[in-house]
């Protein structure tokens, strides 16, 4: 542990820290631009120099510095004073000065910077340069005259992302980022570079000139695009949602997000329900709450109910439906819309029980049935860092494109019973082996197999074994019994007259002819068109709501808009159904409805990880089960009915997922 | 019946008592293009100015009074607008009352009456039909 001293105050920073690094323990504020916490170190845009002693008698790069013993630094002396304003004044030799018209404009590092450490004014009469601008795809938005040459973008893709699509061309002043021959930027988390450039090079193609951040309303809430739940930021304006952008949460996306979960909220406006429909004489017509609620009890369900939750609720609202279902005497509930048939009696066996951050420390990992690159892209990043520290992977499913080298074992899961030797001798060797269960493993039945494999392999303090399911109210559904033994095979066997369906939209509904399907949603995807009556309800970023990620992760999402038209937030709907049908659910408010749901499952009361319990025994011969595999995720970017509404998530998956050729319009 | 009407109403033109005190106290000074009548007092009143009048043809409505003889009827000038006022230029299009509350009111674009139709705005959303 090195003794330095900042500024005259002497402070110990942990072995192997940069001189940046000292200077921010130290409370000083160091302006940087390549620099980035989670990139490795640049060291090219010279704006974090201090003057340290011992050393050459001139500023010094401190994020390139390592922090040695008996350091004298200073961040205030006269020299760096000037360094910084010289640094700041070559820098904006070829800025642009676009401000008034910059997206980036109120949250631009170089503004903020030139303001704090710059010069008053400008000493620059000559002519500037200008770069042409380049691709990068339907969200990427470049405008790369205001490139300062952090090379930031260049990092994150190569580095985090794991495609080596952005590079720079050409030398000095001339420097230009681009991507490979100008093609858009084909991965799942591609606007991430948009969070790093600290200029306004690369801006938010979607939201282009929408909004100027000091004018939007910021909401802490969770992504529904996917499992992993991870944290967000929805800006708002008025009634409208004009973008998501993520939290810093190191447990669970760090501070990335997919493209999916970034950009689909323009789908929060497209194709809603907003008001009540109901089905007469085969036609959906528009009706009111209240013939709605009639047609309902007229139906006299009794305990002949049942509730299908949805991919993107929340847990208020499954539990609203529950405690109703109970009411009448029914517990007809299932979340695994797809027909999928796991146990899920213990809980422990269907999260991820080594945790994001604990992945990354596992040095081998047998991947079953999971396209994570698809099903949780910040998963995978965080399966790239395990194997960038040299983690072997191994993957048992159809080939797909990995960011990492990984050996694809074959797509049936019998492999599972008789692992090739020397990838089982691997595993046996390994300090922190895990296998991760996808969905497509759990639909043809690698759950047993690989309970059984991780069992084999298991270490002291280390649990291994990891299920990633793709919906969001997965993990919350389970804890809140939407689970049937049998799954919706048995909900359609059970022939109920009337079935709550919350926002689900992968149902096979054929096998419910008979029964009165009421729609709880707020998209009118495949669900609102199999419905008899549709209640037009919210989305997530419209109510409150507590969702439980794969890791079963408790975190609470607040509301940022209201929901359009005559739609309600959904507790609202099934408080009002309860009376319709004559019954009582034992709350008025969304107070007294969470209370109750903390009371009956504590574990959503607090937010962080869930104590899930220990892993349950793994079932002997259960291994000789195969079938083969394959991925439920077949458009990365049309995985959820607001995504599927979206026009820029659309516009991904012809372009990027299906290789369409779109032309630009002439600007 | 329209001696009933003045009689009983008093929205139209002058009432029996202001034509009655128009006669006696008033002069005629001039006509407007829509046919309201101007008057001015023959006697100055106690601090030596007089009072001007007008009876209207039709509505009484004070956006009525087009603008030249706005200017006559506040005194901020003393001759008649024929006799004062170059002639009308071409280019000038002739006075209109204000319209409020008429057929003729201005309705902004994305009025519900002009049909709705306006420019996009935050917060709009395209809602679901069953037939889409």
């Amino acid at each position: 542990m090195p003794k330095v001293t900042v500024d005259g105050q002497e402070i110990e920073v942990p072995d192997g820290a940069t001189v940046l690094q000292a200077c921010e323990l130290a409370g000083k504020e160091i302006p940087r631009f390549c620099y980035h916490e989670r990139l490795s170190i640049a060291g090219n845009c010279r704006m974090c120099l201090v003057e340290v002693k011992p050393g050459p008698p001139k500023p010094q790069a401190s994020c390139a510095l390592p922090a040695t013993e008996g350091q004298e630094i200073r961040t205030d002396s006269q020299m760096v004073k000037t360094a910084r304003e010289g640094v700041m004044e070559f820098l904006l030799i070829n800025h642009p000065l676009d401000c008034p018209i910059c997206d980036q404009g109120g949250e631009c590092d170089l503004q903020d910077q030139a303001v704090a450490y710059g010069r008053g004014g400008s000493r620059y009469h000559e002519n500037k340069r200008a770069v042409t601008e380049k691709y990068m795809g339907p969200l990427i938005k470049t405008i790369m005259t205001r490139c300062i040459h952090c090379t930031r973008c260049v990092r994150f893709s190569e580095e985090v992302a794991g495609v080596d699509e952005i590079g720079a061309l050409y030398r000095g002043e001339d420097m230009q980022i681009t991507t490979y021959l100008e093609q858009a930027a084909q991965h799942e988390l591609s606007a991430n570079v948009i969070d790093l450039c600290p200029v306004g090079a690369l801006t938010s193609r979607p939201y282009a000139f929408e909004a100027r951040p000091w004018e939007l309303k910021k909401t802490l809430s969770i992504d529904v695009s996917d499992a992993v739940g991870a944290n967000i930021r929805l800006d708002s304006r008025g009634r409208e949602v004009m973008r998501a952008l993520p939290r810093i949460n190191d447990d669970v996306n760090e501070e990335w997000l997919s493209d999916k979960g970034r950009y689909m909220v323009d789908g929060l406006t497209r194709r809603r329900l907003d008001k009540v429909w109901i089905r007469k004489r085969g036609k959906l017509q528009q009706a009111t709450w209240e013939e709605a609620f009639k047609a309902i009890a007229r139906a006299k369900p009794g305990k002949s109910i049942a509730a299908i939750a949805g991919d993107l609720v929340d847990c208020e609202t499954m539990f609203a439906a529950r405690k109703l279902l109970g009411a009448m005497g029914s517990g007809l509930l299932e979340g695994r819309q797809t027909g999928m048939d796991y146990p899920a009696d213990n809980l422990a066996a269907m999260a991820f029980n080594s945790t994001f951050a604990g992945i990354e420390t596992a040095d081998a990992i047998l991947i079953v049935g999971s396209q994570v690159r698809h099903e949780a892209a910040l998963v995978n990043v965080r399966l790239r860092k395990a194997a960038r520290r040299g983690a072997k992977v191994f993957v048992v499913g159809p080939q797909w494109e990995t960011t990492y080298p990984a050996e694809f074992l074959g797509e049936d899961v019998s492999v599972l019973g008789n692992l090739p030797a020397e990838v089982a001798e691997v595993f046996d060797k390994a300090e922190r082996p895990a296998v991760i269960v996808g969905a497509g493993g759990l639909a043809a039945g690698a759950f047993e197999p690989a309970l059984a494999l991780a069992q084999g392999w298991s270490r002291e303090g280390w649990n291994g074994f990891n299920v990633l399911h793709t919906a969001a109210a997965r993990m919350g559904g389970l804890m809140l019994g939407y689970a049937q033994k049998g799954g919706m095979a048995e909900v359609a066997k059970a022939e109920p007259k009337v079935v709550l369906a919350l926002g689900a939209d992968e149902v096979d509904w054929s096998a419910f002819d008979k029964s009165l399907k009421v729609y709880i949603g707020h998209h009118g995807d495949k669900g609102a068109h199999a419905a008899d009556i549709i209640l037009p309800g919210a989305t997530y970023a419209e109510k409150d709501g507590t969702y439980v990620n794969t890791e079963g992760r408790v975190q609470f999402a607040e509301k940022a808009v209201f929901a359009p038209g005559d739609a309600r937030e959904d507790w609202t709907i099934l408080r009002a159904l309860a009376d319709a049908l004559g019954v009582e659910v034992g709350f008025d408010s969304f107070a007294e409805l969470q209370s109750a749901m903390i009371a009956e499952v504590p574990a959503l009361g607090v937010e962080g990880l869930a104590d899930l319990g220990p892993l349950p025994k793994a079932a002997k011969g259960g291994k000789g089960k195969g079938g083969t595999i394959s991925y439920p995720v077949a458009d990365f970017y049309l995985t959820n009915p607001i995504a599927r509404a979206s026009a820029v998530m659309q516009r991904c998956s012809a372009e990027l997922a299906r290789g369409e050729e779109i032309l630009e319009a002439a600007e | 019946m329209k001696f009933l009407a003045k009689i009983f109403t008093w929205w139209d033109g002058a009432t029996i008592g202001t034509l009655l005190h128009s006669w006696r106290h008033g002069e005629h000074v001039g006509t407007d293009a829509q046919g309201n009548r101007y008057y001015r007092s023959r006697r100055k009143s106690a601090d030596g100015r007089e009072r001007r009048w007008v009876i209207y043809e039709g509505a009484n409505d004070a956006s009525r009074v087009p603008s030249e003889w706005h200017g006559w009827l506040h005194g901020a000038f003393d001759d008649v607008p024929e006799s004062h006022l170059p002639p009308a230029r071409i280019w000038e299009a002739d006075f209109t009352p204000n319209a409020t509350g008429t057929q003729g009111a201005y309705l902004p674009q994305g009025a519900l009456q002009r049909g709705g139709r306006r420019a996009a705005a935050t917060g709009d959303y395209e809602a679901w039909s069953p037939d889409s």
